[in-house]
């Protein structure tokens, strides 16, 4: 969460519009309350994390939590416990944005936040009622589970995106002075945010800054350079097509398959070609270390787990007649094997592509996709040419 | 000639008197364990000749130098590094002053039990397919045999290291790995198969161990026409799980085996596979004495599992007070958080214990996911535990963790994947550990402490009040039997998966414990962050050892 707060702020700077503090304002209002949250679980998380055994610590850290969550107008503050957050609360914030005057595109994001922060604090209520360790520590557990569902992640909208989905899809991502702009009616120049019937589809970032600063907080599909601008889209053509033609209504389509048409140096004929991007590949390096490193290897031939890569994995693969498909199911749902299912679709994508490339299966301009794909299913995985691999006794290649 | 002759027969006798019975603590004996010195391992002071030291599965030892009041004083006689590609598990074998042990990719090590020296290496590149683990080897007539993460079962010549004979053991090696440390048992080597959650059905077979010539399978998983079949809707059965992942326990008067079959498959999509799925997590009890196994009974500990909550403790057989009265008993511990005791005759229940958080239990995991304790790393693990005759009272470490479960609408079997129905469960909330000591007169805790980690080492006890266990941050801790106060500690730096052992060579005391890197199961996110253990700090290990350690 943290990460997704300060990667918006660096957005915002890089927008050239200084980041708004204004009460009023339903984007800083939004990440407040992101704050508020984070201060909340810090509380809970040290608890748990640490070696208290004590009954008064945990009632301490339940009640600085509460604290954080419902700010100092709500009946669950005690002042006495101290307040890790800002004293408005996660709850003063969204209530501060439901209390405008009509319906926003995020509005059903922030509503199932408030939701949320409220089951939390019933949570931490009962925590404040417990005698043994084992119940407090199931009362906050339970706690975060629910505050896991008011901060959300980026590639949802609506409820379950929660408060960083909102700020990810919507033009609740613009701060208040950015630039936003009809998505629907011009090109993307930069600074400014692309806006289709309150929906975010683009953030146009000028050239200069982007090298240096590419958010992360945003659910970005696609990345084109239009002359001085880098442009993030956060939508997929179609979507941004339907909000355009059909007013506010929006169909959910699949990100599969995306032709990138800012690109031509695609050589390889579709019939042949691998679905994964070379920024994909080099992308998903950082996070194969960070993530998979650990049991496959930084040589990919495995250590607590399998080998990934090269001829000791094509055994496997071509044994078993793994497609595409069937590699994509164990990596996004069952990977990493202590957590699975906790990187976004976007990092699962992009590992894909890193292992695809340390194989030595060519890039293409297809990405790999976010959501499961039936074309993957008709792939099999030792059908595949292989191009020379970087090194002969391994048979992998170095992606760069 | 015939002088010849008298003397070797007299040797014979000499060796058979050693070996009968087995209490020289000098490792003065020049033959290889059979089957006599299989059966009276428990009154052997010197060796360690079976997993868990005897049949009964016991980690239990009543002759020691080791004490409450000297624990204080030990310190590590050697340490010896091992291929360190994964966690590891291995139950050393010690026998004549050499120590065998395994690492998680199949690597096998001779080594001076007294100085750590290396005998011989046998080093293997199995093909792995799933996870890497090894729980050690079995000797037996001059052999040293290892069951491989690619399905195969390896003799060794236990003096050189050199290959005698690698078979083909399992019966799908897409699906199928071994992680069981092999069991000796009158010329016989028992091993269970390790294939649950890849799709697979549980089997527990025996070889012959001069040959490897395969005598019998017996499957967990019952098919059409037989007895407990119709706990299974469809061919749900096919894919049904009960692996043999862990130990055993074998009662030689009554011929009986004791085994424990795994989880249903698929883990967490109980919908199509309705009934309650046996033997799956159950503890069987098989008759082994003729050409195949009989079951006398079995007891289901957790009848539909939709967790992976499987009896991973292997089962110890001992005789306890219950009441006032003496009974005998098999304990087992599921990943559920359970701690049971069984009649060891019949199988009924005398009673169980929770020894980890319990929570949403008997709510089966959907597909926006639900929170459910303990996680699948959680409550009692794979090394299990031990019981004292002197406290009554049977040491089990357990894991305290909840986690976030998943199903799917749907399970497709993929060869070679996991068939599970939904996703591993993700860690949600605290990972941390107990140690227990359970009051076998009463069935409550005689006393338990939390720890900072999760605690699945295996325990080890001495009648003299002293019981050892290993922590996943890496320390070695001595417990008071008694009080459970901590008499003794060492931070190995690495991570402790591993049952401790005992043995004594040249007269002298040694206790023993495996510690590694992490693996797949216990890398704790705490760990980078140079997490607390009682003394300094711990990061993720990347080197794996052996240690001893005795009295100045």
């Amino acid at each position: 969460m943290r990460t997704i707060v300060l990667a918006l702020v660096v957005a915002l700077a890089v927008g050239g519009s200084p980041p708004a503090r204004a009460a009023s304002d339903d984007h800083a209002g939004a990440l407040a309350a992101l704050a508020d949250i984070h201060a909340a679980v810090g509380e809970i998380v040290r608890i748990e994390d640490g070696y208290a055994v004590g009954h008064g610590a945990y009632l301490r850290a339940a009640h600085r939590a509460m604290n954080a969550l419902v700010g100092r107008r709500d009946d669950g503050y005690a002042r006495s416990f101290g307040d890790p957050g800002d004293g408005v609360g996660a709850l003063g914030h969204l209530d501060q944005i439901l209390d405008k005057v009509g319906t926003s595109p995020w509005t059903p994001a922030v509503q199932g936040a408030k939701i949320n922060v409220l089951a939390a604090a019933a949570d931490l209520q009962d925590a404040f009622g417990e005698k043994e360790m084992e119940d407090y520590q199931t009362d906050l557990t339970r706690a975060l589970a629910n505050i896991a569902l008011v901060v959300g992640r980026p590639s949802q909208d609506g409820v379950l995106g929660g408060l960083s989905g909102a700020l990810a899809t919507t033009a609740l991502a613009a701060p208040a002075g950015a630039r936003i702009v009809a998505a629907c009616a011009t090109a993307p120049s930069a600074p400014s945010y692309g806006v289709a019937a309150g929906r975010l589809a683009y953030v146009a970032l000028p050239r200069s800054a982007a090298a240096s600063a590419i958010p992360s907080g945003l659910n970005i599909t696609r990345i084109a350079v239009r002359g001085d601008a880098v442009v993030l889209y956060t939508l997929a053509p179609r979507d941004t097509a339907a909000l355009c033609g059909h007013g506010t209504r929006m169909q959910r389509t699949r990100a599969t398959a995306v032709p990138n048409v800012q690109r031509t140096r695609s050589t390889a004929s579709p019939a042949s070609a691998v679905p994964y991007t070379a920024a994909q590949a080099h992308a998903g390096a950082p996070i194969y270390r960070q993530y998979c490193l650990q049991c496959h290897g930084a040589d990919l031939q495995g250590s607590a787990g399998p080998a990934v890569a090269g001829k000791e994995f094509l055994t496997t693969a071509a044994g078993n007649k793994w497609t595409l498909s069937d590699m994509r199911t164990t990596v996004f749902e069952n990977m990493p094997f202590n957590n699975p299912g906790s990187l976004s679709p976007g990092q699962y994508a992009n590992v894909m592509a890193f292992l695809l490339a340390s194989n030595c299966l060519p890039p293409s301009s297809t990405p790999f996709p976010t959501s499961s794909s039936p074309s993957l299913a008709k792939i099999k995985f030792a059908g595949l040419h292989a191009t020379k691999p970087t090194n002969a006794n391994l048979a992998t290649c170095a992606v760069k | 000639m015939k002088r010849t002759m008298r003397a070797l027969v007299g040797l014979a006798v000499l060796i058979g008197l050693i070996t009968a019975t087995g209490s020289l603590r000098t490792g003065a004996q020049s033959t290889w364990p059979d089957a006599t010195a299989y059966a009276n391992a428990d009154q052997d002071a010197s060796n360690w000749v079976l997993p868990a030291r005897d049949y009964s599965g016991n980690r239990y030892i009543s002759e020691t130098d080791i004490t409450p009041a000297n624990v204080g004083t030990l310190k590590k006689a050697w340490s010896a590094p091992v291929d360190a590609r994964g966690p590891l598990e291995t139950s050393p074998i010690v026998w004549n002053g050499t120590m065998y042990v395994t690492s998680s990719h199949n690597d096998v090590y001779a080594l001076d039990a007294a100085t750590g020296a290396l005998k011989w290496h046998f080093p293997y590149k199995p093909h792995v397919i799933a996870f890497s683990a090894n729980r050690g080897v079995a000797l037996l007539n001059g052999k040293v045999y290892e069951a491989t993460l690619d399905g195969h079962l390896i003799a060794l010549d236990a003096t050189t290291g050199k290959v005698a004979w690698n078979i083909v053991a399992a019966h799908d090696v897409t699906n199928t790995f071994y992680t069981m440390q092999p069991v000796p048992y009158k010329n016989m080597l028992l091993l269970g198969a390790s294939n649950g959650d890849w799709g697979g059905i549980g089997y527990i077979s025996a070889f012959n161990a001069a040959t490897g010539k395969r005598l019998w399978d017996f499957y967990t998983i019952p098919g059409p026409g037989q007895p407990g079949h119709n706990t299974w809707t469809g061919d749900s059965w096919k894919r049904g799980g009960g692996a043999i992942w862990s130990g055993i326990a074998i009662d030689p008067a009554t011929s009986t085996l004791y085994v424990d079959a795994g989880n249903p498959q698929p883990d967490f999509l109980g919908t199509i596979r309705k009934g309650s799925n046996l033997y799956s997590n159950s503890m069987i009890a098989l008759d082994i004495s003729g050409a195949t196994p009989k079951m006398k009974w079995y007891h289901q500990f957790i009848p539909h599992d939709t967790h992976d909550w499987d009896p991973a403790m292997p089962p110890v057989l001992f005789s306890g007070m219950v009441n006032g009265a003496s009974r005998n008993l098999v304990a087992a511990g599921d990943k559920g958080g359970n701690f049971w005791v069984l009649d060891a005759k019949t199988g009924t229940l005398v009673y169980h214990l929770a020894v980890s958080t319990q929570k949403g239990q008997n709510t089966e995991p959907n597909r926006a996911g639900n929170i459910a304790c303990p996680n699948t790393n959680g409550g009692v693990e794979f090394n299990g535990g031990s019981y004292m005759s002197d406290t009554n009272a049977f040491y089990v470490p357990s894991v305290d963790q909840c986690g976030v479960w998943k199903s799917q609408g749907t399970a497709t079997y993929v060869s070679g994947q996991f068939y599970l129905g939904g996703a591993f469960p993700s860690l949600s909330g605290p990972s941390t550990g107990y140690m227990n000591a359970v009051d076998i007169g009463t069935g409550k805790f005689m006393w338990r402490k939390h720890l900072a980690f999760p605690q699945i080492g295996g325990a080890l006890s001495m009648s003299s009040g002293v019981v050892f266990t290993g922590g996943v941050n890496g320390d070695f801790t001595a417990y008071d039997a008694k009080t459970g106060n901590v008499l003794w500690h060492f931070p190995t730096g690495m991570t402790i998966q591993a049952p401790p052992d005992t043995y004594v060579v040249g007269g002298k005391r040694y206790v023993a414990i495996a510690a590694g890197p992490a693996g797949v199961n216990f890398a704790d996110p705490r760990f980078n962050k140079g997490a607390p253990t009682l003394e300094g700090s711990y990061k993720h290990p990347t080197a794996a050892t052996i240690t001893a350690f005795a009295l100045p």
